[in-house]
């Protein structure tokens, strides 16, 4: 691994290094930043849209961590709970970002007829670009529940835990949000 | 909002959001059907129990726009995707310089003679120790605690280790616990009056610990 901190072995399993951490060894903890800050970059980007904010995102995160390591019990693995820390940062992010919501307005034009034929959506960057911006419009719950699920491939009961809410809420949030991005897409041609 | 023809299934958890389609079924029922079947194909080819999604034109038509959205989800996912690629270097340094400012409460030891006044912390010392340990091939260092300052001046080491499987332990060590009370005298010149040693894993060897076999 190219600059691994010194006196770390690189193979060090993460428990390891997450007892080493708590204790106030900051090279393990290095290399625990080292070998997961790229998945949950890739979450944070999902969740916040942009590289540069999801980079603040598990920055925030980390630190959060590190703080809290001598508290960490290791019941779930040091991963899943940074995966629930940046998260919940990204989700305070954007609920920052709104301060109203247009979740309700939002709410209304995909409670419009979606069985009445919905236009085609073009496959290719166009859609990309349009499902970007469609993003925007959901709730910083439905958003985080719609991108857990979607973009990151996860199990409704892993997404609960994340967010902190129950499955049905979670399924209430994916499926509002599917109406809300299937709306938006349909009504772009 | 109920559906009269199966009441199991028909009851919204969606509200107002939700939508009765022509067939009886719920809106929210026909996108549920179409993830399991999503899930189900990957799984086990589709064979799937209820024929209703497949044949019912209302049911069909209204997940035909969870398909093309698919579609886009696909492309942004590609997009999005940095597990496999992102450089965390500049960002792991960026992180690490504010950790390394923020002081941790710790506990300071003795080192050397007591009219000395020489202190050394405790994580310090014991990540030193770690390093020490790890000179051994095929050790893990975990925690590692130092206790009970004697009057003298020598402490006593907990650590804890990975080792490897199927090396005989009582030598091995042996091998640990002296590489640990050499460093801790001659580097940090901080005499020990016990190494407690707690093997908390067996691991097969990797290549590593053939290479690597640090000696000082």
């Amino acid at each position: 691994m190219v600059g691994a901190p010194p006196d770390t072995r690189p193979d060090t399993d993460d428990a390891l290094l997450v007892v080493r951490a708590a204790e106030g060894d900051e090279d393990a903890f290095a290399v625990l930043v080292q070998r997961h800050a790229p998945a949950l970059i890739q979450l944070a980007t999902r969740l916040l849209g942009t590289r540069t904010e999801a980079e603040d995102a598990v920055q925030d995160a980390f630190l959060s961590a590190w703080r809290r390591l001598p508290e960490f019990q290791g019941r779930s693995s040091f991963g899943t709970w940074m995966y629930r820390i940046v998260t919940n940062r990204c989700l305070n992010v954007l609920r920052s970002r709104r301060p109203t919501a247009p979740l309700e307005a939002v709410g209304d034009v995909a409670a419009a007829e979606h069985s009445t034929s919905p236009a085609r959506i073009t496959e290719g960057r166009d859609a990309v670009r349009e499902l970007r911006e469609a993003l925007d419009l959901l709730s910083a719950e439905q958003r985080a529940c719609w991108v857990l699920r979607e973009l990151d491939g996860r199990s409704y009961e892993f997404v609960a835990e994340a967010v902190g809410i129950s499955q049905d809420a979670v399924r209430a949030r994916v499926f509002r949000a599917r109406r809300c991005l299937t709306q938006a897409l349909g009504a772009w041609r | 909002m109920t559906d009269p023809i199966e009441p199991p299934h028909g009851t919204s958890t969606h509200e107002d959001d939700d939508e009765l389609l022509p067939c009886g079924r719920l809106l929210s029922r026909a996108w549920a059907d179409w993830e399991d079947q999503a899930r189900d194909d990957r799984s086990r080819d589709g064979e799937a129990g209820d024929a209703h999604p497949r044949n019912c034109p209302h049911c069909r038509e209204a997940v035909r726009g969870l398909d093309e959205l698919e579609s886009a989800v696909r492309g942004l996912r590609t997009e999005t995707a940095a597990a496999d690629s992102y450089d965390s270097e500049p960002l792991t340094r960026r992180i690490m310089d504010v950790v390394r400012l923020e002081l941790r409460p710790g506990r300071p030891l003795p080192l050397g003679e007591p009219a000395e006044d020489l202190w050394i912390m405790e994580a310090v010392a014991a990540r030193t120790l770690r390093s020490a340990a790890e000179t051994v091939p095929g050790v893990r260092a975990g925690s590692c605690r130092l206790r009970h300052v004697h009057e003298d001046g020598t402490v006593e080491v907990r650590l804890d280790i990975h080792a490897p499987l199927g090396v005989p332990l009582p030598d091995f060590t042996e091998r640990v616990r002296e590489q640990v009370r050499r460093v801790a005298d001659r580097a940090l010149g901080m005499p020990t009056a016990a190494v407690h040693l707690r093997v908390t894993d067996l691991l097969p060897p990797t290549a590593d610990d053939d290479r690597e076999g640090r000696t000082p």
